[in-house]
């Protein structure tokens, strides 16, 4: 595996060959609808697809996250994990069919994260043709109940019931190409809901209403005074309530994120918002429950980790410009297990979450050339000595 | 009237998902397939099924020999996305040049079997929006099982995208169960079981599809299983049920122009065959009216009903098929 770096820029040539494999890959997988909770037929397929590339091994765990396995030619060298989820934002009755142009894929979910899974269950079929082996088993997990209220639930069973040690990993996202995350904050996820009670006969004119007492709620965390170091802030990322322009609204939901790189920070700010909920509820005299659905510690590599920089010079040598950020996904498990991964993307995409999500073709094999690069500077030992 | 037909050449998709058997089935009997799409502005939906059907039918499994579109003369970027995912793309007008031009989906029909080389052809609608390889496979696969099947349709569940990301969970089939379903009623209760016989996706072998006439426009599937059933017999005729199919809805007034092809069509077969002797010549022109502040204006659409001969009697076809 010496020299990897050189052999890159040929790759993406090579790679491109395929095209109509991995796009086709991307199709099929990301057509079948796969809400979180609701992934079976489409791990169903990803089990298929590796099958009939006829690698290895292809299973399932304990918790039905599918997984394939190529051995690699050492025996004794820890596996590599690649690793991608499964679930989508998108319902199961929404149009999941793509519109594929000659520089484009258009649908729901496309970047988040059909290509991902696409180009994970491509893999087997682009290590053949670029003819590569790997010391380290590669296992190409797809994992499911990963977003929202899954709370990465696949990946946390994966790695907590994985017996032997992991030699480093690789989480794929379909967008953007260029991120490079190696650290993920720490992350209280949580859900406030205000239900007003109904009475029988005639409703009071003037009784309270759930959209303006999560106003309140929304206007006090606003004023909380959030500290610059250690990093933190308050998201609030959904909402919804009510029932009729002109009926007072008998029930509301918030649903918000508070994120830091300090643990202790996310848990002084979650306490501050409780009492502030509290408050709120004893003064307006509703009920308010706080709901946690989803937490995870702050984690990192250094910067100057061996991976980190190799996977660094990778993407240099595909003229990448690095970007990075906190990601709160797979690697935050990973990296809690003092599991040396990254996290990357593989194309570049437009109207991300909606609709019309629309990712474009021709960036993508690049995308895939980085992951292999960084795939084969783990195999050659980028991680082992730490 | 038995329903024997019905339960013996009645297959699923999933019947045929051995793809290994079909390619070595195909194999044993040295054979060639091909497909053929017929395009009309098509640029949101030609990709993904070139790309589909080449990467698991030509790449993945080798059932496939070639892909060809034949086109009536798109407007939009269909060519320009054909040509960037390497298939062969015809303008129907340069096809046998000598004879005269048609525009139709029966013309472009007809002209691939000049410009295909396979034992057997399968055509698909380009307008599928839920293309899976199956779509193909299954349509070959009781040719390549069963002696007796020479053509295959496709039936399905047809959900249709009435915009926005919504699914109207059924529809579809409206000419089928108000035009044709009664007509094979009254005059051939047996092909009445056959589920969708205006499906567009089909297969058939060569030597059955080059010696019957195309209508030019959309009568061409009605004609195809007339003529199958009276040369061939009704067993020679295989369904395939491919579960969903998701495409574009049709407005009513464009139905009509269907139905009023389809029963032109009829016509003329059931008085080939003699069962019906129509005194006067029928009209040629299909007349709809629309309201326009409060005034009613005809919208007149002339459909000649014109078919194409068997083409194995064209002399060029004969040749190039070394046909004595």
């Amino acid at each position: 595996m010496e020299n990897y770096l050189e052999k890159l820029p040929s790759f993406v040539d090579e790679i491109k060959s395929i095209k109509e494999t991995i796009i086709t890959n991307i199709v099929l997988i990301g057509q079948i609808p796969s809400p979180t909770f609701k992934e079976k037929r489409r791990a169903q397929f990803f089990m298929e697809r590796l099958a009939e590339c006829q690698i290895d091994e292809c299973t399932t765990d304990g918790y039905r996250n599918p997984i394939g396995i190529i051995r690699g030619t050492s025996g004794a060298k820890p596996p590599i994990f690649v690793v991608t989820h499964l679930d989508t934002f998108f319902t199961q009755d929404t149009d999941h069919n793509y519109v594929v142009k000659e520089d484009s894929i258009t649908g729901p979910g496309i970047t988040d994260n059909s290509v991902g899974l696409g180009v994970l269950i491509s893999l087997p079929e682009i290590f053949q043709k670029l003819n590569l082996r790997f010391e380290s088993d590669i296992v190409l997990a797809g994992v499911i109940q990963s977003i929202g209220k899954g709370n990465l639930r696949g990946i946390r069973h994966l790695l907590k019931t994985w017996s032997t040690p992991i030699r480093g990993a690789v989480c794929i996202e379909g967008a953007e190409l260029g991120r490079i995350n190696y650290y993920s904050d720490g992350m209280i996820r949580s859900e406030v809901e205000c239900n007003i009670p109904t009475v029988n006969g005639w409703e009071p004119k003037f009784k309270p209403n759930a959209i303006l007492v999560l106003n309140e709620v929304i206007n006090r965390i606003l004023r909380l005074r959030l500290p610059q170091r250690p990093r933190a802030r308050v998201i609030f990322g959904k909402i919804k309530g009510g029932f009729s322009h002109g009926i007072i609204a008998y029930d509301a939901k918030l649903g918000f994120e508070i994120q830091s790189d300090s643990d202790k920070m996310v848990k002084e700010i979650y306490s501050d918002i409780k009492d502030i909920i509290a408050g709120v509820s004893h003064e307006y005299e509703v009920e308010l429950k706080l709901k946690t659905i989803s937490s995870l510690y702050a984690s990192k590599l250094r910067y100057n980790h061996p991976l980190v920089k190799s996977a660094g010079e990778v993407m240099k040598e595909l003229d990448l410009k690095p970007v990075s950020e906190p990601c709160e996904s797979e690697l935050s498990i990973f990296l809690f297990r003092k599991i040396p991964a990254v996290t990357l993307g593989i194309t570049k995409g437009e109207n991300y979450h909606q609709q019309d999500n629309r990712m474009e073709i021709e960036p993508m094999f690049k995308g895939i050339a980085q992951i292999i690069g960084v795939i084969m500077a783990i195999d050659s030992g980028v991680c082992d000595e730490q | 009237m038995n329903n024997k037909w019905l339960e013996k050449n009645t297959f699923h998709y999933s019947e045929f998902m051995d793809l290994n058997l079909l390619v070595e089935k195909k194999r044993d009997r040295k054979i060639k397939i091909s497909l053929c799409l017929p395009t009309l502005n098509e640029e949101k939906t030609i990709a993904k099924e070139i790309i589909i059907i080449k990467s698991e039918l030509m790449t993945r499994y080798p059932l496939l020999d070639e892909i060809v579109v034949i086109d009536s003369g798109s407007t939009d970027n269909t060519k320009k996305i054909v040509r960037a995912y390497d298939i062969e793309f015809y303008d129907a007008d340069d096809i046998l040049p000598n004879l005269e031009k048609f525009k139709g989906k029966g013309e472009n029909l007809w002209k691939a079997l000049y410009i295909t080389k396979g034992d057997i052809i399968v055509y698909l609608d380009a307008d599928i929006k839920n293309i899976h390889h199956r779509f193909v496979y299954a349509l070959v696969g009781p040719l390549l099982l069963y002696d007796n099947v020479k053509y295959c349709k496709a039936f399905y569940d047809r959900p249709i995208a009435i915009g926005k990301g919504r699914m109207r969970p059924t529809g579809g089939g409206r000419v089928t169960e108000l035009v044709i379903r009664p007509l094979f009623s009254l005059f051939f209760p047996e092909l009445t079981q056959i589920i969708q016989p205006l499906s567009g996706e089909y297969a058939g072998c060569r030597e059955l599809l080059e010696s019957i006439p195309f209508p030019i426009g959309y009568g061409v599937e009605t004609s195809m299983i007339l003529d199958i059933y009276g040369e061939w017999g009704l067993d020679a005729i295989a369904q395939v049920d491919l579960e969903k199919r998701v495409h574009r809805n049709q407005d009513t007034k464009a139905l009509g122009k269907m139905s009023f092809a389809i029963l032109k069509t009829f016509l003329n077969r059931i008085e080939k065959l003699g069962i019906l002797d129509i005194k006067k010549d029928t009209f040629n022109e299909m007349i709809q009216y629309y309201l326009v502040k409060d005034e009613y204006h005809p919208d007149t659409y002339k459909i000649d009903g014109l078919e194409r001969p068997p083409i194995i009697e064209i002399p060029e076809y004969r040749k190039k098929f070394n046909i004595k």
